[in-house]
């Protein structure tokens, strides 16, 4: 049989992707961990000497760690599998991959399992993150 | 549910005798006047920042050197911020003010400046330390530039 007949006969018989009920949990899920930073974020202009300007690194810390945190207690991973991007995309996501791959690779040791593999998901979003960022600064200082 | 009931009344506890909603409603401050003239002119700034169609909340405060103007934007508006900040600049630059002007649109500072009003009011501040903590806000909005 060609490839491209295995294809049509077995997408008759594969479950169809439930994609707006998708859109929808992702968009409920990412729209509360929003609601939840902005909470964090009014806390801390509330309580502290942050301004709305200042304010960003804190509540961006807070989340990640709360992420990190709900990761290891298996609540994340539950959530993620309920939310898909809605659970990913916000920045807990990062947070998320981070502490899934060390978990993941602790069978392998501190060093070379955790240590290396920790940034494995989460590296590229680094990498890509401060390359954009210092070409950005490229730009805001030579215009 | 008692548990969460319970976390939300020990959490509200703990916050400080101003009132939180001052960053989510509209507060409507008076404007203060600690120069100690009687002139009215803080009350001016403040009707004439009230007249601005997209901001919809303004504390005034009027030091010995320095005129601080905290303001909220209609959310929408949001987009248009610096045009706000450069419109509500000129027109107070206008009414002759011979102070250092600080206008800002941070939920911080607006904060502040309802708290040191209300410090103010209650008499838990000299006319003094009023102008030492108005410099001190003004020094936290120019923070973050």
């Amino acid at each position: 049989m060609k490839p491209e007949n295995y294809k049509k006969l077995a997408s008759k018989y594969e479950p169809k992707k439930p994609v707006f009920k998708n859109c929808i949990r992702a968009f409920w899920t990412g729209g509360l961990i929003c609601i939840i930073g902005q909470a964090v974020s009014y806390f801390f202009i509330f309580f502290f000497n942050f301004t709305e300007q200042t304010v960003g690194n804190p509540t961006v810390a807070f989340m990640i760690f709360l992420s990190m945190l709900l990761t290891g207690f298996g609540v994340y991973d539950r959530l993620g599998q309920f939310a898909g991007a809605g659970s990913a995309v916000p920045v807990t996501g990062f947070g998320n991959a981070v502490i899934s791959a060390a978990i993941e690779h602790r069978s392998e040791g501190f060093v070379q399992g955790v240590g290396g593999n920790m940034f494995k998901l989460a590296g590229s979003v680094i990498l890509f993150g401060v390359f954009s960022a210092f070409i950005v600064a490229l730009i805001k200082s030579v215009f | 549910m008692k548990k969460w009931a319970l976390t939300i009344l020990l959490l509200a506890g703990c916050a400080p005798e101003h009132d939180g909603t001052v960053i989510l409603e509209t507060a409507d401050p008076d404007a203060v006047q600690l120069d100690g003239k009687h002139d009215g002119f803080a009350e001016k700034i403040k009707k004439e920042a009230d007249s601005i169609e997209t901001i919809y909340d303004t504390a005034v405060i009027k030091g010995k050197d320095q005129l601080l103007v905290a303001y909220k934007v209609r959310h929408l508006d949001r987009f248009k911020m610096k045009d706000i900040e450069k419109d509500l600049d000129k027109r107070i630059q206008e009414m002759e003010s011979t102070e250092e002007v600080v206008v800002s649109s941070d939920y911080k500072i607006f904060l502040e400046a309802v708290r040191l009003k209300e410090d103010m009011e209650a008499g838990h501040l000299t006319e003094e330390e009023a102008n030492k903590r108005l410099s001190e806000i003004i020094k936290l909005k120019k923070e973050m530039a």
